[in-house]
This record gives C-alpha cells, sequence and structure tokens, in this order.
C-alpha cells in the first residue's frame, strides 16, 4: 500500500466518525450563515461603498472593482445558501475555500504592507488587523476541512464488472 | 415678484455662508441639506492638499452651492506628521472665530510645503489677514478653547473611525459612512453621493 493510499483510507475512516461529521456538518451551516450574513450587510449599503472597500485593496483596475462590487455579493449569498441547505457541496465548499483563500491572501499582503484599510468583509468600518486576520484564518483553516470531507465524503461512481 | 427671487438669492447667499453651531466657522452650505459631509483632514497631508485643490472645488460647486450638501471641516491632526499639524489646525480653528476659516485653510493648504520645512505657520496665516484679525487671532490661541476644539474634532473623528486623511465623512438619515477612497479623483464618492440623494 502506498502512502498516498494510506492517507486517504485515514481521511475517510475519519469523516465517517460520526462526531465528526456532525462537527463538519455545523462548520458547514455556520460558513453557509457567515457568507449570507456578508452578502447582506454588503447588499444593504450602496455597491460603491463595497467598491471602495475593493480598491482600497490596490490591486484591481477600477473597471474590475466596479464590477466586482456588484456581483460579489450576490455571489456570496449564493455560496452561503448551497452551504446551509447541502447542495452541491462540491462545488460549493471548493468555491467557499477559494473565495476565502483570495480574502485571506489580500488581507495578509494590506496588513504586512502596513495599509490602514478596510477589510470589507462585513460591510464598511471594519479595519484590518490581527483580529481580523484571526477570524478569516479560522474560517480559512474550517472551510477547507469541509472541503477535503466534501470531496473524500462523495460517492464514488460503481464500478464497472 | 421681482421680490421673490431677490430674497431667494439672499437666503442663498446667506447659507453659503453659514456658520452654524456644528462645526463653528468651519461649515458652508445649508444646514438643512439632506446630505452632511463632514472633512476630516490635515494641514501637512499631502493628499489633502490635493483633496483642497483639485477634488474638493467639484464637491463644494455640484453639492454644496446646490443645496444637496452641508459642509463641515474637521481637524484631524496626524501625530505622524508631528507639533505642526495641530498648531496649523489650532491657528485654522480661530480663524474660524472671526469667520477667516476659509481664507487661513487655503493659504495653508497652498502654502503647505513652505512652512511645513520652515515652521512659519503664523506667517503664512498672517498673510491673509489684516491687522486687527491677526491680533484677534493671536488673542483666541491663548484660549484654551481652541486646542480643545481640534482634541474634540480628533476625539469625534477616532470614534468613527478616521482613519486617514482626507475622510470625508457622509451623514444621510442619521447613517454615517466615512470614505477615504479618493485615487480616482473622487468619482466612486460623487457616485455615491448622487445615488444616496435619489434614494
Amino acid at each position: 500500500m502506498t502512502k498516498a493510499s494510506c492517507s486517504v483510507d485515514t481521511w475517510m475512516s475519519f469523516s465517517q466518525n460520526k462526531a465528526v461529521r456532525v462537527g463538519v456538518l455545523i462548520l458547514r451551516m455556520a460558513l453557509g450563515a457567515i457568507f449570507v450574513y456578508a452578502a447582506y450587510t454588503k447588499l444593504a449599503e450602496s455597491w460603491r461603498l463595497f467598491a471602495a472597500g475593493i480598491a482600497s485593496y490596490e490591486v484591481l483596475p477600477m473597471w474590475a472593482v466596479e464590477i466586482l462590487a456588484r456581483t460579489l455579493p450576490w455571489f456570496e449569498l449564493a455560496v452561503g445558501l448551497l452551504l446551509i441547505v447541502g447542495r452541491w457541496l462540491r462545488l460549493s465548499t471548493l468555491a467557499t475555500s477559494g473565495l476565502l483563500l483570495v480574502f485571506f491572501g489580500l488581507m495578509v499582503r494590506a496588513y504586512i504592507k502596513g495599509m490602514t484599510i478596510d477589510c470589507g468583509c462585513f460591510g464598511p468600518g471594519e479595519t484590518i488587523s490581527w483580529k481580523t486576520l484571526l477570524r478569516d484564518g479560522s474560517m480559512l483553516a474550517g472551510s477547507l476541512l469541509v472541503t477535503v470531507v466534501a470531496f473524500v465524503n462523495h460517492p464514488k461512481p460503481a464500478e464497472t464488472a | 415678484m421681482i421680490r421673490l427671487p431677490a430674497a431667494a438669492l439672499v437666503v442663498l447667499l446667506s447659507c453659503l455662508a453659514a456658520t452654524g453651531d456644528s462645526g463653528k466657522g468651519k461649515a458652508l452650505g445649508n444646514p438643512a441639506a439632506p446630505l452632511l459631509i463632514e472633512m476630516y483632514s490635515d494641514f501637512q497631508c499631502p493628499h489633502c492638499k490635493h483633496m483642497h485643490e483639485a477634488i474638493l472645488p467639484g464637491i463644494i460647486k455640484d453639492y454644496v452651492a446646490t443645496g444637496k450638501a452641508y459642509l463641515v471641516c474637521r481637524e484631524f491632526p496626524l501625530p505622524s506628521f508631528g507639533p505642526r499639524s495641530r498648531e496649523a489646525a489650532a491657528y485654522a480653528t480661530a480663524a474660524a472665530r472671526i469667520g477667516k476659516f476659509q481664507e487661513v485653510a487655503h493659504a495653508l493648504f497652498v502654502n503647505q510645503s513652505s512652512w511645513a520645512m520652515t515652521g512659519q505657520i503664523w506667517e503664512t496665516v498672517a498673510a491673509v489677514l489684516t491687522v486687527a484679525e491677526q491680533a484677534k487671532v493671536q488673542a483666541l490661541m491663548k484660549d484654551p478653547a481652541i486646542p480643545a476644539e481640534v482634541q474634540h474634532d480628533v476625539d469625534t473623528g477616532l470614534k468613527i473611525p478616521v482613519k486617514s486623511t482626507p475622510t470625508l465623512v457622509v451623514t444621510y438619515r442619521l447613517k454615517q459612512h466615512p470614505w477615504d477612497y479618493w485615487n480616482d479623483e473622487g468619482k466612486l464618492f460623487r457616485g455615491y453621493l448622487d445615488e444616496l440623494l435619489t434614494k
């Protein structure tokens, strides 16, 4: 048995443990609720406030900032709802981890550069700090776990004889 | 019929020079305007100079002079610029007490690089005041209420929170939003104001 297959087996037995399944379910629901709330805080205000938040990271041209500010909250809402209802789990958990990876990476970059800007996570008014990094880092770790479990537990197509 | 436009003009002009309690001589526009814009700036900050010279005139023309917004200038001397920022803020606040804030603020921004280097803040301020006004401002500078007012602006700004200068805090229907993104020369900000006004 190779080391890789042994590792997959370990994940299989880990992800099928009842306590782990319940824990991952709670984690998934919490992430879904957080994404829905994050979307709500942005959609409740002018998209331009969110655009200013994105622009202050200084990584995208203005046309891209405008498109992102208008669409990202809806994408967050969709992903959050999918996580809560448990549909298309591989896709929704992968999207969640991808988003959180990008958000976390941009926040770390801004923090290292000493930029005193809004995080933009839950609407305007929250400056990037070690606390926001810790929170988003924890969410990313949780999301990666949920993603791995979603892929490992996904039923494989029946092998043909 | 002839009196009505004349009366309207008088009201407009008085509004343009309005100096209500909020801002004590640092305000511009109609206090009853739907939008309140509070500008937190530092006289040594180069971005604030750019705001004063390139972005603010357009905002005043399109939103303040038209009665859509009431503009109040607030002091936010940043510690990173040293004591000269606070001294300049104190002079501007003293000048506001005699109705000369706009003139003094303009002089401080236009000559920013000069007085920031030499420390000749008073010389810059005095150049736009008459001898009698100079005496009044010098007397006011001894009043502890002046630095207290500057500190009050700083404390209020920190609570919002204002994180950098220039920040324009927009209040609409009792909701406050600080805006500090100006790399697009205020295009996004103006769109935001228009959006609020059409709500």
